[in-house]
């Protein structure tokens, strides 16, 4: 039995397994709350239930007083939902956040193609437009895979019929491998979204750098077409890593773009092209390739990240070593339904890194 | 309609806004702390509140904690707290505690109070502010708390006086006047991040799981109050650093100076408390070793991993300080054995199942180096020669622990160090003693050390016996000495045949 817990103000929603904390649940699928003790003494992670039931667990009565408890409060680091729930944390809306409503949309294939030779591009049709921001995802139920698969969404938002996904083919992996081989154009499944608080703020002004690792295109694909539909003439920087020529896709698009348009600038860099690609561009991972392009100054950017864990962790840190730190810094971490969390402990020291 | 504020507006709102211009007076002369110690601030505003707390509702919570706490402390005196505890040889942690550890959150007060006043930030100056209101707080409950057994054990009578004069307590002490009177960035680094954030849940889990686990109910309600306010204190501990390490990349390197000491002071500190754990406790909790790898080399560890992406490293001598985990409390509490006769508390040989626990918590080092002295120890007892050190032990200049420690990768052999200032010869119990001094020595050369003035002639005497009656105000043959023989035993057994 698992519960759905919703994180007001953000809305982002958390799915808690029986006998889980929320605060447990919450960390582990990138929803940040606030914490620090973990054990129920400390009443950093107070929260209010706004619906719904919840055991308190083993909160302290210093932490968590008589009064409190009346109130509805609850300690996320040891409260076990019994129902699904909505709380209210001491969390930050961002300005930019617009919000929009989750819903469930039928998606019929239109098109598929092989953007390279372990990802495909996916087209599909909605059946009523979905409202997002650029750099959003979607929740896909695959037939025969239990639960669903996220996948960021690639097309901008001023088209919002389609929807465009870039899917990298994971061995073993039973959704993106049913995506790859086994659906065809016409075939129809359920979508619902938009998700997630990977957005462009285009509130801030400064200059952008966007890191993007295999599939993880997707997203800043999105942002940057939207910032230039809407005329924006900021600078724009999109690195791209890929391992060798031909897992670079898209780049006659972003070459063409570059072209067009003299505030955007395209960066990819191979770290490991093949003699025949004869490639004459940066030879190393994708964050190396900022910190060189950069000489290991960032400061006074907004830097975008989507890609696979240790590329965007690598990035975290030659950005934060190049002077851009946690407030400059956002983030999409493509996680395989294989991951699992290392159990590792997390210290507080960043919110959202 | 006007957009409702969310919490961080709100409290923004309220706090910042007790800022003020200067427009006739000069700004660095109101805080003429901010810049001498190097430390670069380009833009106070980017301080995010580490915690949103307004006076009325700080009252509100207090006051609730308050009530709750005194009605433990009430039942626990009334009820005769003390005869359920598991061993009045437990009773002599809290003898460490008040006489050492209290007073040092007495000194939090102060020290939060003075940087609550110098920091140009306002966010910075009010959480502050906040944090030592909490301390004054926890020195008062700590008192309250362990006030009951004041009336019924020896040791407890002159705990701030003894603070200030005993030559033990003068290593906690010295501790915390060595941050308060650095700078007000350094203080923060040393007290609000490396003490309230690193170290806090290896002196207070062992303290208050000590006293849960020995039936001390006043002590462990206490902490879990004290612990609701830590988690202030731990979230400015981090924003501190974060912000610093934010603000200007000349920065860095001030704080992993910082870093360096204050985890090496930390570790040298803490020493008192794995002694503690491992043989001042009836009950045991867990022993200092299996403390140390989960509250530092874990929940640290993750820390250093995340402040490595701003540059910074593992403390200096985090080699050494592992293997310390294996000796240190080993060593203390030998030393306080033979030396019991000038401490405040009781001490004793462990008994035959503590060694064994001892054995099998310290596999690689108890049977090998420890055991050995300590089944010397008993049969010189047991002979009617219970042994006393004669002499009074040399002081680390730094850290003003005696030089009880050896080489690590030699425990039969005493860590001596020393270096030459203006022609004087000092001496340290460690390298990492030694570094802190000779970064700074026109700081270190004032260090009142107990030993060196009972020598000077400035404590009294000319006996130990005298000092320890006179100049520390110690009740002789009562709180000192083993604790075979001592009237807290005599009382105890007393107690026991009369229930």
């Amino acid at each position: 039995m698992t519960y759905e817990v919703t994180v007001e103000p953000t809305g982002e929603v958390i799915t808690v397994e029986e006998g889980q904390s929320i605060l447990h649940a919450a960390l582990r699928q990138g929803v940040w709350l606030p914490f620090a003790c973990g054990h129920g003494t400390c009443a950093t992670c107070k929260c209010r239930v706004l619906e719904g039931d919840v055991d308190i667990g083993e909160a302290s009565p210093f932490a968590l007083m008589e009064m409190e408890r009346e109130e509805g409060l609850i300690l996320t680091c040891c409260a076990i939902p019994e129902s699904d729930v909505t709380i209210e944390a001491d969390i930050d809306v961002d300005d930019d956040f617009m919000g929009f409503t989750v819903n469930d949309y039928q998606a019929t294939v239109t098109n598929i193609e092989d953007l390279s030779p372990t990802i495909k591009g996916i087209t599909f049709q909605l059946d009523s437009s979905m409202e997002f921001q650029a750099g959003q995802y979607v929740n896909v139920s695959i037939p025969g895979v239990e639960g669903t698969r996220a996948f960021s969404i690639a097309n901008t938002p001023s088209d919002n019929q389609v929807l465009e996904l870039h899917v990298r083919l994971l061995p073993g992996g039973l959704g993106t491998t049913y995506l790859h081989e086994q659906l065809r154009v016409g075939d129809s499944l359920e979508v619902s979204g938009p998700y997630g608080q990977f957005f462009a703020r285009y509130s801030d002004p400064k200059d952008v750098i966007f890191i993007a690792g295999g599939s993880g295109l997707s997203s800043p694909q999105s942002m940057i077409l939207d910032l230039i539909e809407r005329g924006d003439d900021r600078k724009i920087y999109l690195f791209q890593g890929a391992r060798n020529l031909s897992e670079l896709y898209n780049r006659e698009r972003f070459e063409q773009l570059q072209k067009s348009h003299s505030n955007f600038h395209y960066i990819p860099a191979l770290n490991e092209p093949e003699a025949t690609d004869e490639w004459t561009g940066y030879r190393c991972f994708v964050h190396e390739a900022v910190n060189q392009y950069f000489d290991g100054k960032c400061e006074g950017h907004k830097a975008y990240l989507c890609g696979p864990p240790p590329m965007i962790d690598a990035a975290i840190t030659t950005l934060m070593q190049a002077r851009l730190f946690e407030r400059d810094i956002h983030m999409e971490r493509f996680v395989s339904a294989a991951d699992t969390s290392d159990g590792a402990s997390k210290s507080a020291l960043f919110k959202r890194i | 309609m006007a957009k409702k504020l969310n919490i961080k507006d709100k409290y923004r709102l309220l706090t910042r806004d007790l800022d003020w211009a200067y427009s006739y007076a000069d700004r660095s002369k109101a805080f003429p702390f901010e810049e001498f110690e190097g430390i670069k601030i380009t833009d106070w505003s980017k301080w995010e509140d580490p915690f949103r707390l307004t006076m009325d509702a700080y009252w509100k919570y207090q006051a609730e904690k308050e009530k709750k706490l005194y009605a433990i402390f009430d039942a626990f005196s009334q009820n005769n707290g003390h005869l359920n505890i598991s061993d009045p040889r437990y009773v002599n942690a809290i003898k460490i505690f008040l006489t050492g550890v209290s007073p040092l959150e007495y000194q939090a007060y102060q020290g939060f109070a003075h940087v609550g006043r110098q920091f140009g930030g306002v966010g910075a100056r009010v959480a502050c502010q906040m944090q030592s209101l909490d301390e004054l707080r926890h020195v008062q409950t700590q008192i309250h708390a362990m006030s009951h057994y004041n009336k019924f054990f020896d040791g407890f009578q002159d705990f701030s006086h003894m603070h200030d004069r005993v030559w033990y307590l003068s290593v906690p002490k010295s501790f915390f006047n060595d941050a308060r009177a650095a700078g007000p960035f350094e203080f923060m680094i040393a007290i609000g991040f490396s003490f309230e954030y690193v170290l806090t849940n290896l002196l207070f889990v062992p303290f208050m799981s000590g006293a849960a686990h020995n039936g001390d109910m006043a002590t462990v309600t206490f902490g879990f109050s004290a612990q609701s306010d830590e988690a202030r204190h731990m979230t400015l501990g981090l924003e501190i650093i974060k912000f610093l390490l934010e603000q200007h990349e000349d920065n860095v390197p001030i704080v992993q100076k910082w870093i360096d000491k204050w985890f090496w002071r930390g570790t040298r500190l803490l020493t008192i408390v794995a002694m503690m754990m491992d043989y001042m406790l009836p009950n045991k909790v867990m022993s200092w070793k299996e403390a140390w790898e989960v509250y530092f080399e874990e929940a640290g560890g993750a820390l250093f991993k995340d402040l490595a992406r701003y540059g910074i490293e593992m403390p200096k001598y985090a080699d050494v300080i592992e293997k310390e985990k294996d000796h240190v409390s080993h060593q203390a509490w030998w030393t306080f054995y033979t030396l019991g006769h000038a401490a405040g508390f009781h001490t004793w040989i462990p008994t035959d199942q503590e060694l064994d626990w001892l054995s099998e918590k310290y596999p690689d080092t108890f049977d090998k180096y420890y055991r050995p002295r300590w089944e010397l120890a008993k049969k010189m007892a047991d002979e009617g020669n219970r042994f006393y050190s004669p002499g009074l032990p040399q002081l680390c200049t730094t850290c003003q622990i005696p030089m009880i420690f050896t080489e690590m990768d030699d425990p039969t052999k005493t860590c001596y160090r020393d270096h030459v200032h203006n022609g004087e010869r000092y001496h340290f119990c460690s390298d990492g003693c030694k570094d802190i001094f000779c970064d700074e020595p026109e700081k270190y050369v004032q260090s009142w050390l107990p030993v060196h003035q009972i020598f000077q002639g400035n404590c009294g005497g000319p006996d130990v016996a005298d000092i320890l009656s006179d100049f520390y105000k110690m009740n002789v043959g009562a709180d000192n000495l083993d604790i075979e023989g001592s009237p807290d035993l005599e009382r105890w057994k007393k107690w026991q045949n009369a229930s």
